[in-house]
Order: structure tokens, then sequence, then C-alpha cells
């Protein structure tokens, strides 16, 4: 009995163990790699650089504007965000809590940006951008996630979550003489806080993953965001400068990493109670 | 007197809930209302990018879409690549959920590790990957698998291959979130119910099918909706790892699109085509619904 | 509450402040520097330093200052990022106009007509093939700054590792033909295992399926399509042609295959096919290299020239300037300091003995015998109004080629059923 516990123990550790080498090993590789020379990343992976060229990450901020396009994209995912959440709890809670006329036919047309891929409308938002002024701005790189697909989640995600507030909440503070708008930031968004963090991780992560939005929507190399620029390591002729394109994908990666890994209990424990359903 | 106070409340909320929406009321409207009753306008119009409106041109461009075997096959491809998502997702991710919930040791490394992909953007794992399934004995993965003495197929640039790669890679991106929410799920599972049912005598498997899975079904839902959206608008893991090919094998509904508007400039093709992914949508959130409302009786 | 109420009403009114700013925007007045934005693929600095100072040689010549911005956009990417921002409040006035959407560009409309400008710089001086793709009713739209063969760049050490004669010495005695071609590269496969051969920029299975087989096609007699609609592509020569380079692929496997990223100029083939702006990625090649024209088949050498010209954007701010400029910049003291890195379409620089040693990398002799002789005997790619379109379809059909047991004349039928739905 105990020894099939202890090889049940062990098989359990080698399966852990595999799976983390799954999703470590594409990291690996890549750290690797940025640090070789453009000759040596093709060839048998080796555990360690083959040629430690440093010069590699010093050349990505040369041939583009790197440290701004980093900015940009931090820029855009942090407003994108706040936006997202400003927006949807407002909605999220009136669709769950207030009564007004229409309100369910608003839902429906709410719930038809929800599925909705942003490839359906980007060519007519295309010229409406256009039309506003706003092409190779990021302002579209910021009302994307506030409204689109990820908006209309958010606010969905929230009214499920308001739905099943108890009302007495609402009741005692409306006796205690809070305003509708008080009600809301002094009791809704404080009990929401589970699901408005899960629904900020998320919208952050499709604002750090946005590429076909980036992609038509800006044309300057100094307006570029993190996917686009990754995308752009290329010599004068086009081809891929890889050992550049995959130091600025570490560069990209390991910041992110390092902060999730910080506050990897905390995200993950935000993802695990959200009550997503 | 009575009446008209609850009269004037009730006119109060709905003014309150009015403002309350009203700014995504607006962002709908301008980023999805108008831009989708635009391409339905576009979708009847002979409209280029380079040579702007040539007019109406009817149902032109939805006979075009008939005869376009292209079109047929970006079809069969979408449905081919969202079939192998969704399906090793979750059940890779419902597996693995139950297995860190009920284990002690290396839980939160584990879901450390696997969450990292998701928060890689989808380029950079996608270049990754690139790379990582280059053909021939020199590719990575290739060398590794070589050590086993198993000769790896050009793994991007073969049929089925290249489509089991893109699956691949978009399963392993994007796991490590729906297992934490399943995880979520799985923890909060009313305990008595489950003891309830190991006292009546249910078997693992017996536990897990009659009283887990049911439980679980609304979380199970809601994540292959999400799944099933983000696969079918799965645009950089193909851009940049496969470019649609070979032969097209990869090319999938949303790719399409864009090559049609921004590489072949034929706005009014490509909007036809959108009508027709809008209209596969609209379906799918139709069903899930009634699906939903099924599943999930709580719901007012 | 009335706080809150405010929250709301900024968030409303970033959002419409977006409806607005279209309508606030204003018209400069046309005082001061004028500014020209030129879009090109190239990113080299060198080359941009050398365009701008031709902009800044035509400021002084007109007596205007000129606020010049350039725009690098990837190649991959040009076509595509060039028309939305062609449609957008930012445009380039001035841009570079790849070949192969020349006729859609000119008939959409967005390139001015250079007739005027140019008359002052003697444009019968650009050689008549070379203007052909940019003309259209006798009107000028653009002006090719760019008519550059390709031709094959070969790694000397990899020839004489495998004891073989380059092919410069062998293109000397005229025996450089497709077959001489086929077994060197499988010679020095046999003998090194390196590949012999990595077909343009390794595109040859992507965007580059044409720039490689046109030569081998056109050689052996055969075309893809002619200028007056033939679709020839499966034509029995062509079958031949394309029959060779697959054989070449998969029967003697000494081409660099599709997905594998061997480089020529990392020294991991023997040969590869370019132009001679290629030739500067040579300076600090670990091996001694060499040129050659393209080899021979049945009708002599044809290589593919590839052209980019330059034209001004016809609703641009500055039309008349832009006008101006892309007539200046194409002017014949311009074109010779370029002509090193682009050989030129005018007579008058491409015949005179300093195009020659134009080109600090390569010497005379190569010049002449790869380069300057390749213009004479070169044709450009095919080209169509729906030149897109055919590439995303026709790209499909070409993929099944890639396969060890493909059928190269059904997979060239299937091919030529594509072109023939656009080409009538």
């Amino acid at each position: 009995m105990r020894t099939k516990n202890t090889a049940l123990k062990v098989l359990y550790y080698i399966a852990i163990a595999l799976l983390c080498v799954v999703f470590i090993y594409p990291f690996w590789w890549m750290v690797v790699n940025s640090f070789n020379d453009i000759n040596d990343i093709f060839g048998p992976p080796t555990l360690l650089p083959r040629s430690f060229q440093w010069e590699n990450y010093v050349e990505i901020f040369r041939v583009q504007p790197f440290a701004r396009q980093y900015m940009n994209t931090v820029l855009v995912a942090v407003a994108g965000t706040v936006g997202n959440l400003l927006v949807s709890s407002l909605s999220g809670y009136a669709f769950a809590r207030l009564r007004f006329p229409g309100r369910s036919a608003l839902f429906i047309l709410l719930l038809t940006a929800l599925m909705m891929p942003i490839e359906v409308t980007i060519v007519p938002m295309y010229f409406m951008m256009r039309g506003m002024g706003l092409s190779d701005s990021l302002f579209p790189l910021i009302f994307i996630p506030m409204f689109c697909s990820q908006g209309a989640f958010s606010a969905f995600m929230l009214r499920q979550h308001y739905v099943t507030v108890p009302k007495e909440y609402e009741e005692a503070a409306r006796l205690d003489g809070l305003s509708p708008m008080g009600i809301y930031f002094r009791i809704m968004l404080p009990i929401a806080v589970p699901v408005l963090s899960s629904c900020a991780i998320l919208a952050f992560l499709s604002v750090w993953n946005m590429y076909l939005e980036p992609l038509v929507f800006i044309s300057s190399v100094a307006k570029y965001t993190l996917p686009l620029a990754l995308a752009n390591f290329n010599d004068s002729y086009g081809l891929p400068q890889w050992n550049l394109q995959l130091a600025a994908t570490t560069l990209s990666v390991i910041p992110v990493m390092i902060v999730y890994l910080i506050f990897q209990e905390k995200i993950s424990n935000a993802m695990v109670n959200s009550g997503l359903k | 007197m009575m009446k008209k106070q609850i009269q004037k409340l009730n006119k109060g909320e709905a003014v309150t809930g009015y403002l309350f929406i009203l700014p995504q009321m607006i962002g709908l409207m301008i980023f999805v209302i108008i831009p989708l009753v635009m391409i339905i306008t576009y979708s009847f119009q002979n409209r280029n990018f380079l040579f702007g409106n040539l007019g109406f041109c009817g149902l032109e461009n939805y006979r075009m879409l008939i005869d376009d075997e292209i079109f047929l096959m970006t079809l069969k491809n979408t449905l081919i690549f969202s079939l192998g998502v969704v399906p090793l997702n979750l059940v890779l991710s419902l597996a693995l959920a139950m297995f860190l919930a009920g284990s002690a040791g290396g839980t939160s490394v584990v879901r450390g590790v696997i969450f990292l992909p998701v928060i890689t953007s989808g380029v950079a794992w996608s270049i990754v990957f690139k790379f990582l399934l280059q053909g021939g004995p020199t590719g990575p993965i290739n060398s590794i698998l070589s050590i086993f003495g198993i000769e790896g197929p050009n793994w991007l640039f073969e049929r089925g291959w290249a489509m089991f790669s893109v699956v691949v890679a978009r399963v392993l991106k994007n796991l490590g979130m729906n297992v934490l929410i399943f995880m979520g799920a799985v923890m909060n599972l009313p305990q008595d119910v489950i003891e309830a049912g190991k006292i009546d005598g249910a078997g693992r498997m017996k536990l897990f099918s009659k009283i887990k899975l049911p439980l679980l079904m609304p979380s199970i839902l809601m994540v292959m909706i999400v799944t099933l959206i983000g696969s079918m608008r799965v645009f950089d893991t193909i851009k940049l790892m496969t470019d649609g090919g070979p032969e097209g094998s990869t090319m999938v509904l949303v790719y399409y699109i864009y090559h049609q508007a921004f590489k072949s400039f034929s706005i009014g093709y490509a909007s036809t085509i959108a009508v027709v992914l809008f209209v596969i949508v609209l379906i799918l959130t139709i069903f899930q619904w009634s699906l939903r409302k099924k599943a999930d009786y709580y719901e007012n | 509450m009335l706080k809150k109420l405010t929250a709301i009403l900024l968030i409303s009114a970033m959002v419409l402040s977006g409806l607005f700013a279209a309508g606030a925007k204003e018209e400069a007045a046309p005082s001061g520097p004028v500014s020209i934005k030129i879009a090109t693929w190239t990113s080299n600095q060198s080359q941009l330093d050398l365009l701008g100072s031709f902009v800044k040689e035509f400021a002084e010549k007109e007596g205007i200052e000129i606020d010049v911005t350039f725009e690098s956009i990837a190649f991959a990417e040009y076509n595509t990022k060039l028309s939305l921002e062609l449609q957008g409040s930012d445009a380039p006035d001035v841009f570079w106009v790849l070949e192969t959407s020349a006729p859609a560009f000119i008939q959409s409309g967005l390139l001015a007509e250079l007739d005027s400008a140019m008359a002052e710089y003697d444009p019968d001086d650009f050689s008549k093939p070379a203007m052909q793709l940019w003309q259209k009713g006798g009107k000028t739209y653009a002006v090719p700054f760019s008519t550059s063969p390709f031709f094959v760049i070969y790694n000397e050490d990899l020839f004489r590792a495998a004891g073989l004669e380059t092919p410069a010495e062998l293109s000397a005695k005229g025996e450089w033909n497709w077959d001489a071609f086929r077994n060197s590269s499988k010679k020095i496969k046999d003998a090194t295992g390196i590949y012999g051969y990595q077909t343009v920029d390794g595109g040859g299975y992507n965007e580059r399926i044409l720039h490689n087989l046109c030569p081998i096609i056109r050689s052996y007699g055969a075309d893809v399509w002619t200028a007056d609609g033939k679709i020839l592509i499966n034509s029995p020569e062509a079958v031949a042609a394309v029959q060779l380079f697959h054989d070449m692929l998969y029967k003697d496997g000494s081409v660099v295959p599709p997905g594998d990223q061997s480089d020529f100029f990392s020294g991991n083939a023997a040969m590869t096919v370019g132009q001679v702006s290629r030739v500067s990625k040579l300076s600090s090649a670990s091996f001694a290299w060499g040129i050659a024209p393209m080899p021979a088949g049945p009708e002599g050498d044809v290589p593919v020239i590839g052209q980019a010209a330059i034209g001004a954007f016809s609703k641009g701010k500055n039309v008349e300037i832009a006008k101006k400029l892309v007539a200046y910049m194409t002017n014949e003291e311009c074109v010779k300091r370029i002509a090193g890195i682009w050989p030129p379409a005018r007579k008058s620089v491409l015949e005179s003995e300093d195009f020659l040693s134009s080109n600090a990398a390569v010497k005379p002799e190569q010049m002449a015998a790869a380069v300057a002789a390749s213009i004479k005997t070169g044709k450009v790619l095919p080209s169509h109004v729906q030149y897109p379109q055919i590439e995303v379809e026709s790209k499909i059909v070409w993929d099944r080629l890639w396969k060890a047991d493909a059928d190269v004349k059904a997979v060239l039928d299937d091919v030529a059923k594509v072109y023939a739905k656009y080409i009538k």
C-alpha cells in the first residue's frame, strides 16, 4: 500500500514536471536565442546561448523606437482597461438593478457586441476613424476594448454578478438616503471587486494581445504597439532579423512575467474566485 | 400620493438607468452598430480600397460567394480549427483543473507556469512557435523528437500538420486561463451534494459524470462560448505562423476577410464575407442563449 | 452626485470628442516650409540619406523650404499600409510603387500624371521597355528609379570545396545553363552537405514564387502569361522548366526546402538569386563570393527584372511640388548617384562607363556581365490590375507543388485555371 502511494506520488511529480517543461521550454528557447548571433539561432537547440551577443538588446532600440512603442502599449493597455471597467460597471449595474423601458432590448444589443469578432467590423471602423481624424492614433486602440467585444463581456459579467447581490443591500442604503450614484460607488463597486479584478485582467490581456487593430489603424512606427513592433524586425530588404526579433520578444515578455510572478497568487485567486460563468 | 411617489421613484430610476448605460451605448453605436450597418451596405456595393465605391451591384457579391471555392474552404477550415481548439482546450483544462484542485503539492507552481503563455502576447507566442516548429532535422522541436528516434514533419508546411500546429499553439496559449476559471468552479462545488453522492456509493466515474459535471455545466458553457468566439477570431497565430498556407489549409474566415480587404482591396466582397461571419456568430449566440436558459435556471 | 455625473459626462465627452475632431480640423495656410512625406520600403539609413540629399538640392533649386519626413514601411506590408495611408489624413506626398501594383495604382487615379514636370529632364532618355509598366494612354504616372535584374550570387568557397568551376567561369565559357546549375547544386550538396541553392530571399515558396520560376520558364521559351493575355504557365516548356526546379528540390535535395531557414548570406547555401542592392549584405560575409548571370535555357538567359518606381500622390496637399520633386529625383544627375544600388532606366547612365564601377563591392566586369547585360535580356514579371487577387488565389494552388510526389503538370493546369479567371 505504502509503495503504491509512493509510486503514485513519483508519477504525479513526473507528470507535473513534464507539464512545466512543455510550458517553460518555449520561453527558455526564446531567451537563449535572443543572445545568439543570427547564424547561431538555427541548429540543434542548446541550453545556453552559443554566442552571447548582448548587442542584440542594444540594436533593437536603434532599429525601431522600441522604448516609445513599449510606452504606447502600456498606455493603451492601462487606458483601455480603466475605460473598460468604468463604462461596463456602470452599465452592468444598470442592466442588473435599474428598471427602465427597453432594458432587455438594449441588453440583447449588448450581447450582439459580445459575440462580434472585430474582423467583421474593422473595415468600416477604419473609414469612420479616418473620418473622425483618428487614423494613425492610439485612440481607436483604447476605444475598442471599451466598447467592442471586451467591453460587452465585462458589462455582461458584472451584470451577472449584480443580479446575485441581495436586494437588501440597496434598500438599506436607500433608506440611509444614498442617491443611485452613491449606491453605485459606495456599495456596488466595492462588492464587485473580485469580478472587477478578473474583468480587468481579461481586458488588460485582450489589449496586450491586440494585433489586427493596430495593424489596421496605426501607420507610423513611433505609434506602433508591441505586437506590431515585434512582427516588424526586418532588414531593409524585408528579410527578418531573427535575433533582434527574439530579443525584442523577450523584452516584451519578461517584464509582464515579473509583474505576474509578483502578483501570481492574487491574479490566480482573482481568476479562480471570479465566479466567471 | 403614495402611487405618485412610486411613479416618481421609477421615473428617477429609469433616468439613472439610461444615464448609467449611456457611455456604453454611445460606444456601442459608434463601434459596433454603425459599422455593422455599413458592412451590410458595402456588401451590396462594388467597393474597392483603391478605386472607391464603383456603385451598387445588387447580389453580385453574394453570388460570387457561392462560386468561391476558397470561401467554402475557409468555412471548412474555420470549423476544423474550432473543432480542434474548443474540445481540446475544454477537456485539457477541465482535467487539469480537477487534478490541480484535488491535489496539494506544487499546485501553485503549476498554476503559475501554465498561465505564462496567457500573459504573453499572441504575436510573441506565435513568433516563438514558428521557430520551434521549423521543419527538417534542425528545427528545435524536431531535434528533440530525433532524440527519441522520431523524424518530425515539416510542421508548418505540410497539410494537416500545419492545422495541427496552429491548433496546438493556440490551445497551449489559452489553456491557463480556462484552468483557473474551472479551478474556481471545481472548488466551489457544494461539498454536501458530493458527500451525499459518496454515501450513496457512487464510484469516481459516476461521481464525476452524474454529480460534478452537471454542477459544472454553467461554467463549462461559459468557457466554451468564450473559447469558441476566440477560436473564430484567430488572426495573429495564422498570420504569423502559416499565413493561411499550405494550400490554404489554415486559411480561416477572418483571415480571408483580412486578405480580401487589405491585400486584394476588395472591400465590397470582404464585407460580404463579414456579413456571413456575422450571421454565423448570431446563430451561435442564439443557440448558446437557449442552452444557457436550460442550464442556468436561476437566471431571471 | 454632481461630481459623479461629471465623471459619466466626461466619458461620453471623450467618445463624442472624436466625432467633432473631424470637423474641428483646419487647413494650415501654406506658409513656411512645405512638408513632404515620402514612403519607401527601405529602412537603410544610407539609402534614405541619399534620397534626403536629393530633396535638399531640389528645395535649393526651387528656392523653397522643404520639411521632409521619410516613412519606411516593411516590404511585406507595403501595399496594405500604403493604400490605407493614401485613404487617411496623413498620406505620403511621394511614394515608391511596387511593380506588381503598378496597373492598379495607375488605374485608381492615386498617382499624379508627371509628364509636364518631367519635361525639363529629358524624358526620352528613359528606355522604352522600362517605362512600359508606368505609362498609360501615353501619359507617365510614375518613374522607375530601379530597373534591377536578378542574377546568381554564389559562395566561391563552397564551389572550390566541391571541386567545381564557379558559375562565372562557366558563364565565361558559355556553359552556364540550367543543367550546369542543377549539377553544381547537387554536387555541392553531396560533397559538403550544404544546400546548393536558396531561392530569392528564401521566398520562392511564398511571395517570390514567380521570381524564382520565371527565369527558368522564360528561358525554356514559355511564360507565365503574356501581355496580350495568353496563359502559358501550363505549356509543355513551362512544365519542363518547373519540373527541373522540382527535381532539384525533391530528387536531388539540393535546394533549401520550404520552411527551412538555411540562408545564403550566413553561408548555409552555395547559390542564391538577388539584385545588386543585396550585394551590400555581403560586405561582412565570411566567405569569398562572386556573381554571374542567370543560367541559360534553350532560349538563352532571361532574368527577371525587378522594377520599382516613384510617384506623386494625386490628392496630396502639395501635388505640384511633389510632382516636380519626383521628376527631379529621377533626373540624370540623381540617377547617376543611386545607380550603384538601383540600376537605372536612363540610357545615358546605363551605357556610361561610370555605371560599371558605380558599386564599390562589385567589379566592373561582374557589373557588365551580370547586371548591364541582364538588363538587356531580362523582362519584368507579368502584371495585372487584379494582381493581388491572382496572387492570393494562385498561391493556394502553387502550394500543392511543394511535395515530393506532386504532379507538376496537373498543378500548373490548375494554376492556369486560376489565371484564366482574371486574364482575358
